[in-house]
């Protein structure tokens, strides 16, 4: 039996039954384009979820040290100055730490010449309330302020330890911070006048948001102010309490995390607070499972009207059978084997479904297309194993849906079916 | 002896009160070469031994034996290599399938022998040709008259070559010319060697046979007996069809051969 004039053949029956085969193909379509709209969409979802963590800076675990039992002068009575405390033990895990900083926000006003940071008005988004610009943000830092935040310095040189050791009133800026005060000026070298106290600037930063990062994150990347955290001593501010660790890879985190906190609980005294150590990209993980949970009951939806397409196709193909009885028994007093007959029936079911899987394709794609820019202004191409798999899976439902039809049709007696008008 | 039955029945719902004995204790043999009229009214079985004869129905009781094998003894794949290679059937309403084009239809047995589509094709037009409705190969059978689709029918029947011809009520749609024409083809085939079987309830039909078996009931009642005209024809159709039997029996020898290499090469 020749495969490519099974091929034909069917393909002649399908197009000699136009209107229907229109019909079947759409059953099947729209249960494919759901499918593969949904799975891509969630994978839009989850590209997002990442671009925003990596954004935070990946790889990062915080380390905050919480107070509820205060003096009478209503100062916490577990504060002292944990970061080289921190910063030494961090010292000891080697290679599995990056670097760690102090995570503190420095207040101030900081003028140079004209522009004054206290006439800065923050700026929102008309529409969503997002922040677009605000005065810089300022930070106190320690020397690897820069690896725990993925800065890179463009010129100049970072904060170092001595800055911090000497007291040195220096400070780094981001591209955006540099442009808001300097603009076409070359910064370095100059004095920012903080709280009335000169600072050098020292070195620039890499402009770090890229075209697609909006306003809020360009904002938090680029328009910052960092100072060695040793300043504090001289601007003021609480005691600092919160901190950042980079590890060196995702697999470490879990372990980073499982020594810094039970090290750090030593220097709490019990009752006074906590010691509090969690990776954002744990969330990350939380929220990946989350978005495949739902993927996956959104998905299974989606197949259910897949299987009613595939119950069509079966019903579709017992009324050609039972139409067609009269031309089976010709076949097979021709001399068409029983598997000759089933084959034609199934390459005509897998045909019919594989076409539904390619326009479903065609259709599932356009809606990632679209929906990926309306709901994340992001371009989702659905990728090449969800398109295969689709059509592979509609082409294996054809055949799953078709085989009871087909072996219906062939245990026809040749002679009953001959007889069939 | 090419066809023999021995005592043969078709009962419908035995040993109900509907009962039928379509065909009842029919032993009738056929040697290569005949020309047979099966005879008789609507209902009398005739159609019913054609079915037997053709390999497309199983007798109820008895034994039936081609070419000295017992049809009980076949697969199903055999049996449908039986119709395709050996029986070409000619049918009243033609039974040519609509969707495909003239041509398609009379490559139909040849595509299920397997036969490339350049020899399928050449084979076909060879069939149209001497049918006379070469020129209509690419049309579809509704765009034919019934003499016509009855020519197209016949060389499907004949592409195959095949070393019997089973015709059903051939004539039985078509004007008495168009009837007359489609029985001179099946006198040529005749000619030529091949065994035909002529069904049909007209007697002046089957005055153009050589033989006539008159069937009632599901009982033969008359029998002319067996005359064979051309018989060396017919000895040389019998040598052709046991070459192409041993071409085949070559051919499948060689493939197993092949396969048995490979296997034997990747076990190595």
């Amino acid at each position: 039996m020749n495969v490519l004039s099974t091929f034909k053949m069917a393909w002649r029956s399908i197009k000699g039954k136009r209107g229907r085969s229109v019909l079947t193909v759409l059953s099947i379509f729209i249960g494919i384009a759901a499918v593969m709209t949904i799975v891509s969409v969630m994978e839009g979802m989850k590209e997002y979820t990442r671009q925003q963590y990596a954004a935070m800076g990946s790889n990062k675990i915080d380390v905050s040290i919480y107070s509820w039992s205060y003096d009478e002068n209503g100062n916490p009575t577990n504060q002292k100055d944990y970061f080289p405390i921190l910063e030494e033990y961090c010292k000891s895990l080697g290679d599995m730490v990056v670097g760690v900083t102090p995570n503190a926000r420095a207040n101030g006003t900081v003028v140079y010449g004209t522009v004054n940071s206290a006439n800065m008005e923050s700026k929102y988004d008309e529409e969503t309330y997002e922040l677009i610009s605000s005065p810089p943000q300022m930070y106190y830092g320690s020397s690897q302020y820069s690896k725990v935040n993925e800065h890179e310095i463009a010129r100049g040189r970072d904060i170092s330890y001595l800055d911090i050791e000497k007291y040195n009133q220096v400070a780094v800026l981001g591209s955006k911070a540099a442009e808001i005060f300097f603009g076409n000026v070359d910064p370095l070298g100059k004095n920012l006048q903080i709280n009335g106290n000169n600072f050098q600037v020292i070195g620039i930063y890499k402009q770090k948001s890229t075209e697609g990062t909006k306003g809020y994150q360009q904002n938090q990347m680029d328009n910052v102010i960092i100072l060695p955290y040793s300043a504090r001593r001289l601007l003021g501010g609480e005691q600092m309490t919160a901190f950042q660790i980079k590890a060196s890879s995702s697999e470490n985190i879990k372990e980073v995390i499982s020594r810094v906190g039970p090290y750090m609980k030593n220097f709490v005294p019990e009752g006074s607070g906590m010691v509090d150590v969690y990776s954002q990209s744990s969330w990350q993980e939380y929220e990946n499972q989350y978005l495949t949970t739902i993927g996956l009951v959104l998905g299974g939806i989606a197949a259910i009207s897949l299987i009613v397409g595939g119950i069509g196709i079966m019903n579709i193909m017992l009324v050609s059978v039972t139409e067609r009885t009269k031309e089976i028994g010709i076949r097979r007093a021709i001399g068409a084997r029983r598997s000759s007959i089933v084959a034609q029936f199934l390459i005509e079911a897998g045909m019919l479904c594989g076409m539904g899987g390619l326009v479903g394709i065609v259709v599932g794609t356009i809606g990632s297309l679209i929906l990926g820019k309306l709901m994340y202004q992001l371009t989702i191409w659905p990728s090449i194993p969800v398109a295969l798999g689709t059509l592979l899976f509609s082409i294996a439902l054809g055949l799953l849906f078709g085989s009871y039809p087909a072996s219906k049709a062939s245990k026809l007696q040749p002679v009953e079916a001959l007889r069939a008008e | 002896m090419l066809i023999e039955t021995r005592n043969i029945f078709k009962i419908y719902d035995e040993g109900l009160e509907s009962e039928v004995r379509a065909l009842d204790d029919v032993s009738l043999t056929i040697d290569r070469g005949e020309f047979v009229a099966i005879i008789g009214q609507s209902g009398s079985g005739k159609s019913t031994l054609m079915n037997m004869l053709g390999c497309l129905d199983i007798p109820t009781r008895g034994d039936y034996i081609l070419h000295g094998t017992n049809v009980k003894d076949l697969s199903d794949n055999e049996l449908s290599r039986i119709r395709n290679k050996e029986i070409g059937f000619i049918f009243q309403q033609y039974n040519l399938i609509a969707s495909l084009t003239v041509q398609e239809n009379v490559e139909l047995p040849l595509i299920y022998q397997g036969i490339d589509a350049e020899k399928r094709s050449r084979m076909a037009m060879e069939a149209l040709e001497k049918m006379s409705i070469a020129e209509k190969a690419k049309s579809y059978p509704k765009q034919l008259s019934g003499g016509q689709q009855q020519r197209v029918a016949i060389a499907r029947a004949i592409s195959a070559k095949p070393s019997i011809i089973m015709a059903d009520e051939p004539t039985g749609a078509l004007d008495s010319k168009t009837g007359h024409d489609i029985l001179g083809f099946l006198r040529q085939f005749h000619e030529e060697g091949t065994t035909v079987i002529l069904i049909t309830h007209d007697n002046g039909i089957a005055a153009s046979a050589d033989r006539r078996v008159r069937i009632s009931d599901g009982k033969i009642v008359e029998d002319t007996g067996p005359v064979i005209k051309y018989p060396k024809a017919a000895e040389k159709k019998a040598a052709e069809a046991e070459a192409n039997s041993h071409e085949e029996a070559a051919k499948a020898a060689q493939e197993a051969m092949k396969a048995a290499a490979k296997m034997e090469e990747e076990l190595l």
